[in-house]
């Protein structure tokens, strides 16, 4: 596959958040401030493709050779557990500074779905290695992209003066369905 | 024979899932990074660790 391609459609058209609807816990939970968004991303790219090039290095040297394709999910789910054990022990150890800025945000990615759903998918798709990398990008950097977009808009909606009924979670779903509308327009660009 | 191995990777992956958390927790947190504070109130995740440990600091 045409690597330009790949990047491009798991970045807009394939859009983790808006077009797969993974991930969407730290969508809406860590996008009332553009700072913790920003923070939230770059944490994101940085595990998602870390632990994606381990898990798919798992699966093809170590349970490939020994049959054990069947175990990939619970053999995924750990390694994605101790990658963000050992990301946090690093970065505490080596740059505080960096740990001040995203430190707060890996123990939540623990539990973000797209991670899993990246690992897998590089294996589903039979992605090869230099195609893992790029696609372990790409998802990440789009995660971040609509996260970015989504929380400008909702830093801006709390000034704006929305009916109490809709005020919170309400108007922040509209707001990502016009969202994802508006992604769909990008299904023609590959 | 495949069994046996199936064991022995899904033993190492928790061992060295038990290994990095024990190691983790003992590895001090940077100077000025103590009170790092998680922007709780708006987000929607209850079952949170950090949620957890805010809301027991504001109770007290």
């Amino acid at each position: 596959m045409n690597l330009l391609t790949l990047f491009l459609s798991a970045l807009l058209i394939n859009n983790v958040i808006l077009s797969k609807f993974i991930g969407m816990c730290p969508f809406l939970g860590v996008s009332n401030k553009l700072s913790s968004a920003v923070g939230m991303g770059l944490a994101v790219i940085f595990v998602i493709f870390g632990a994606s090039v381990l898990s798919w290095a798992l699966y093809y040297y170590a349970l490939v050779p020994l049959g054990l394709e069947y175990m990939k999910l619970i053999c995924f789910i750990l390694l994605i557990a101790a990658f963000v054990q050992f990301v946090q022990m690093f970065i505490k150890k080596t740059s505080p500074s960096l740990y001040k800025s995203l430190g707060i945000y890996l123990p939540l990615i623990t539990t973000n779905c797209a991670v899993l759903y990246v690992a897998l998918d590089n294996i589903t798709q039979g992605y090869t290695f230099v195609e893992t990398l790029v696609n372990s990008i790409a998802v990440p950097a789009g995660f971040m992209l609509v996260l970015v977009i989504f929380a400008t808009i909702r830093e801006r909606l709390a000034a704006a003066d929305v009916p109490d009924a809709w005020k919170g979670n309400p108007i922040a779903f509209v707001v990502a369905a016009i969202m994802a509308i508006a992604f769909s327009a990008f299904s023609g660009l590959v | 024979m495949q069994v046996l191995f199936a064991i022995v990777i899904a033993g190492a992956l928790l061992g060295l899932n038990a290994w990095l958390y024990t190691a983790n927790k003992k590895t001090p947190v940077p100077e000025g990074c103590e009170n790092l504070k998680p922007d709780c109130t708006g987000c929607g995740i209850t079952d949170c660790a950090l949620r957890k440990k805010e809301e027991e600091q504001s109770t007290l």
